[in-house]
């Protein structure tokens, strides 16, 4: 099956139809979409400010991610899983929509990262864990962790401006909203 | 009369000025609000888990507040700032919306609950470190307080979606 057919399946899943079809559904996802990447960005600053040696530096590194890491990756999980139930909705178009394609590149990136970590100054650990500061490589891994988490927020906040959603009846109403309308191709896309 | 504010503000000169660079400047606001959202969510996160014995074992309370209050301080002025240049922004999205008001009203109690943990533990050290934490209504607290800025979260997002609320929906409509 060529990719358009296989996305056009996608959106016409009895999963995304039921979503499609319901009020609830795309809002209720979204905002626990939100929840997550909230919680995955704010454990990783936690992770990387430690690495840098700018918070948290008395504790060793170590501890701090076996406080910590665990919550990461269930949020991760939690928040792709979020992700795709809205990807499925809409598939072709937030396939071919160019923020979409640079966030799903620069995750791929931020996992490229955790394994260049782990291959450096995570190989090394505990030589490390109880420095003020990792290792140069490890510094730099955060700060690329850092830039690529935030980036990453922006693409998908992007997305949301620049995708149409089946329906979002609420902002049609507005005629405040109206005098600053994004193009035709847009309108109606939840904000 | 929420309305004719919202009206009269979005009329002043610095809301038009937001309107006019609209696509760029609203998408913007809302990710650096969203990555305020991540510090305050953890930080809340790490403080309550080391309440409840969850992580954060060889750090005191006062340790981990000491760590992460000011980081949750601070996120919260960037979360105000950005907050109120999207009520300026788009008065009437934010203004005429329920999941807004009723996020404002959670963001009160999310933030009095912080503000009173900071001051009773430093003038109070000992007592909170020995014993209310142990105290159940203190972890029943805790696991209320992270549900709460769950909650602030969702009704962030939610505030695009008002019609959820159906008949509480303070949106105007045609």
């Amino acid at each position: 099956m060529d990719i358009a057919g296989f996305l056009a399946s996608l959106e016409s899943s009895n999963l995304a139809t039921g979503i499609r079809d319901s009020l609830y559904l795309f809002p209720l996802i979204e905002s626990l979409h939100v929840v997550g990447l909230a919680m995955v960005f704010g454990t990783m600053v936690i992770v990387d400010l430690r690495l840098l040696g700018i918070a948290s530096i008395r504790r060793p590194f170590t501890r701090i991610t076996s406080d910590i890491m665990k919550w990461t990756w269930a949020s991760f999980v939690w928040t792709a899983i979020t992700g795709m139930l809205m990807f499925i909705t809409n598939a072709s178009v937030y396939y071919h929509n160019f923020f979409f394609r640079t966030k799903i590149a620069l995750l791929a990136l931020a996992g490229m990262n955790v394994v260049i970590f782990e291959l450096t100054s995570g190989r090394r650990v505990h030589r490390w864990h109880k420095d003020a500061a990792a290792p140069l490589a490890g510094r730099a891994t955060a700060i690329v962790s850092l830039l690529l988490w935030i980036t990453i927020i922006f693409m998908g906040r992007w997305i949301g401006f620049t995708t149409s959603q089946s329906k979002a009846p609420q902002d049609r109403d507005i005629n405040l909203d109206d005098l600053f309308t994004p193009p035709a191709s847009e309108s109606g896309a939840p904000k | 009369m929420i309305q004719q504010f919202a009206e009269w503000l979005s009329q002043t000169s610095l809301s038009i000025l937001i309107q006019t660079h609209n696509a760029w400047v609203i998408p913007t606001i809302q990710s650096i609000h969203i990555i305020a959202i991540g510090i305050v969510l953890t930080s809340v996160l790490m403080i309550d888990l080391r309440i409840l014995g969850w992580a954060g074992h060889d750090q005191t309370l006062r340790e981990t507040t000491d760590r992460f209050g000011p980081w949750l301080s601070w996120a919260l002025l960037v979360l105000l700032v950005t907050g109120i240049s999207m009520v300026v922004g788009e008065p009437v999205r934010a203004l005429l919306s329920f999941s807004f008001w009723l996020k404002m009203f959670l963001v009160a109690v999310g933030t009095l609950i912080a503000a009173i943990l900071q001051i009773t533990l430093k003038s109070n050290e000992h007592h909170w470190e020995q014993t209310l934490v142990n105290r159940r209504a203190v972890r029943s607290l805790a696991i209320m307080t992270l549900l709460i800025w769950v909650g602030i979260v969702i009704l962030g997002r939610l505030i695009a979606y008002d019609y959820v609320w159906g008949s509480w929906s303070l949106r105007p409509t045609a």
